[in-house]
């Protein structure tokens, strides 16, 4: 995770130190001293000071565990406040903007979301509207806000948050991150969906143990973050995560993107839809309703998601065979596809994927984290900013 | 499209002499926010108790996932799985969230209840509506504050598997960002594919959350539209006119030959 104390100076060094001790509750949750000790690799007295430190700036607090193992003087608690180091999450979607404040820890401390019609889906709309909530979470809580991290489906530049291209939303060549940054005032990253989705996943989801995944996330288009040797893949420019162009279909439907039969026009919200004979605008809640009572009548199964099943796993194998991941983590709407799909398309992954083969079976999984991944990868985006300062 | 989730036809309502509601048409879908608007008077809440079994219905019928039934009591409804949360955060302050969730439908023995599996219970439905503004479910409610209370009533919605959730004016007694939370909380309950209608007065609340909204004048459903396909003057009009445009009661001329 971190490095090893490298600083000469022992300024260097008690800086170090003590962003490494706030990333390790940060990420890990409370824990004791001793803990602290071991797993840093630092001496007593050292985590003594820092946490001092901390305690006098109301970053964390110290309390005497409840649970007592062995005998001896027990050693504290250090718990991180949540309301001492706060971020606002952002995640910018197609149908929907949901917007969370979000305290060291990862606790959320208050939330808000609402519904994106074609009128309101304009990004000089979305910027005033997530201003104005902000600023009414802000208040509510009585918390600063230090940094934002937000979520948007396209093509963003990670220098300064550019949108190239986002076009599910319509959007096209927004400054998005200098203009939300600008009115916000405060630093503002900018992420694609799916890398903060891997992020989330990471950090704070089922892929904690994992430094190598893909993260897959089904929304009306297709996205798709790595996490490669514990890091990002980012690509030049940070542009990596087009999974859903994959071709898979040559001479299937044609794409936005100017091709035909990608992946995602096999597998995203509207091939589901047509799939499940819906039309294709369906809200989203109505949507999962009519998974739910599919997963109910697994006879019709096959008949209705048989070659939805197919074209998933078609791309799965690609993907497998291209990263070689340890674990694929399927998000968003597809974590509301019935249980027998997932394990249908698992099966045929571990059947004709030669990298699955080669390591026994490449896990295939649902995110816990459901539709507020790329809300809790925001938030662990805006952290990256504050850490290092507080 | 399977059947709509709660169906009502042609449904009546008098109070003596005073006819509240005239054959009014209405339906929830699943996984959608229906919202339900109107003046004060118009029949909303009147249409919502019909439903929950606190007025029996005097004509018409109730279809639930297509099937007619009948509700004469609160308990039928929430047999059916249908959940009122009322607009005057309706818990029992003493107890904790807990106890409040499983008010009358304790699990375990009489003289022993099985706390832990309560406690875990409650729990996990918060997590599963990504509840993580409450700390610790064992807090006594009236050390809660508006907004959360509301989150406890509607939680308790998820935790009895309820199919339909009907929200009387769930954020009238709440100030602006609490509101703003039960909201975000109110379309995450239609995400899990449950049927939710709101009353509101806030129109830019409807807008914000809902699909579909149905407008209520005087005891009679005018319009039954999708939320994109309206302005909020429209829906305005609808409500204090009962018409806009083509949408609404036909014009006076017209109403001798139509309704």
């Amino acid at each position: 995770m971190t490095a090893p104390t490298s600083g000469t100076r022992p300024d260097d060094a008690r800086r170090h130190n003590r962003s490494a001790l706030l990333r390790r509750l940060h990420v890990d949750g409370p824990c004791t001293r001793a803990t602290l000790a071991t797993e840093l690799g630092l001496n007593r007295s050292t985590i003594k000071a820092v946490v001092d430190g901390l305690a006098e700036a109301g970053v964390v607090t110290e309390a005497v565990p409840s649970q007592r193992s062995g005998a001896g003087r027990p050693s504290l608690m250090v718990l991180p406040q949540p309301q001492s180091a706060v971020v606002l999450a952002v995640d910018i979607r197609v149908d929907q903007v949901a917007m969370a404040m979000v305290g060291i820890g990862g606790q959320i401390l208050g939330r808000h979301s609402w519904n994106l019609h074609r009128t309101t889906r304009l990004p000089g709309e979305v910027i005033t509207h997530v201003v104005e909530s902000a600023q009414l979470l802000r208040d509510e809580l009585a918390v600063v806000v230090s940094a934002a991290g937000v979520s948007v489906p396209g093509v963003v530049r990670r220098a300064d948050g550019f949108v190239h291209e986002a076009p599910n939303l319509g959007w096209r060549d927004v400054a998005l991150g200098r203009r939300l940054g600008s009115v916000l005032q405060l630093p503002t990253l900018v992420g694609n969906d799916a890398e903060l989705g891997a992020l989330a996943e990471h950090v704070r989801g089922v892929a904690r143990d994992s430094s190598d995944l893909v993260y897959l996330s089904a929304d009306v288009g297709l996205g798709g973050g790595v996490i490669a040797g514990g890091r990002p893949l980012r690509g030049t420019g940070g542009y990596v995560g087009e999974i859903g162009h994959i071709q898979v279909r040559p001479g299937g439907r044609a794409c936005f993107c100017g091709a035909q039969g990608c992946w995602e026009t096999e597998v995203g919200e509207p091939a589901l839809c047509r799939a499940l004979g819906l039309p294709e605008d369906t809200p989203r809640g109505a949507l999962v309703a009519e998974l739910r009572t599919l997963s109910a009548a697994p006879d019709q199964i096959e008949r209705k998601l048989g070659e939805f099943t197919e074209w998933l796993a078609t791309g799965l194998v690609t993907l497998v065979n291209m990263l070689a991941p340890e674990l694929v983590v399927l998000g968003d709407l597809l974590t509301a596809l019935p249980p027998r799909v997932v394990d249908r398309a698992r099966a045929i992954v571990h059947e004709r994927s030669l990298v699955s083969r080669a390591v026994g079976g490449t896990r295939i999984t649902i995110s816990p984290l459901g539709r507020d991944a790329r809300l809790v990868g925001a938030a662990e985006l805006a952290f990256e900013q504050i850490l290092e300062s507080i | 499209m399977s059947e709509p989730i709660l169906q009502l036809r042609a449904v009546s309502k008098s109070f003596g002499a005073v006819r509240v509601l005239h054959d009014v048409d209405f339906t929830v879908r699943a996984g959608e926010v229906t919202a339900l608007v109107g003046d004060n008077g118009a029949g909303k809440s009147t249409l919502v108790k019909c439903v929950a079994g606190i007025h029996p219905i005097d004509g018409g019928e109730i279809l639930f996932n297509g099937e007619p039934v009948t509700i004469h009591a609160p308990a039928d409804a929430s047999a059916l799985g249908i959940e009122v949360v009322y607009q005057d955060l309706a818990l029992a302050d003493n107890l904790d969230i807990v106890q409040n969730m499983f008010l009358g439908r304790e699990r375990g023995k009489p003289w022993l209840l099985d706390e832990s599996d309560m406690e875990q219970a409650a729990r996990r439905t918060l997590a599963s509506l990504s509840v993580r503004t409450v700390t610790s479910v064992r807090m006594p409610v009236a050390s809660l504050s508006g907004g959360q209370r509301q989150t406890v009533a509607i939680a308790k919605a998820v935790l009895w598997d309820s199919k339909v959730v009907l929200l009387d004016e769930p954020t009238a007694a709440l100030g602006v960002a609490q509101t703003r939370q039960v909201l975000d909380l109110v379309r995450r309950l239609a995400e899990q594919g449950l049927g939710v209608v709101l009353i509101s007065h806030n129109m830019a609340d409807v807008f914000e959350v809902a699909d579909r909204i149905a407008t209520l004048y005087l005891g009679r459903m005018v319009a039954e539209v999708p939320t994109k396909d309206v302005t909020h003057g429209q829906v305005v009009e609808l409500i204090t006119a009962g018409r806009s445009g083509e949408l609404g009661l036909a014009r006076p001329e017209a109403a001798g030959a139509g309704r």
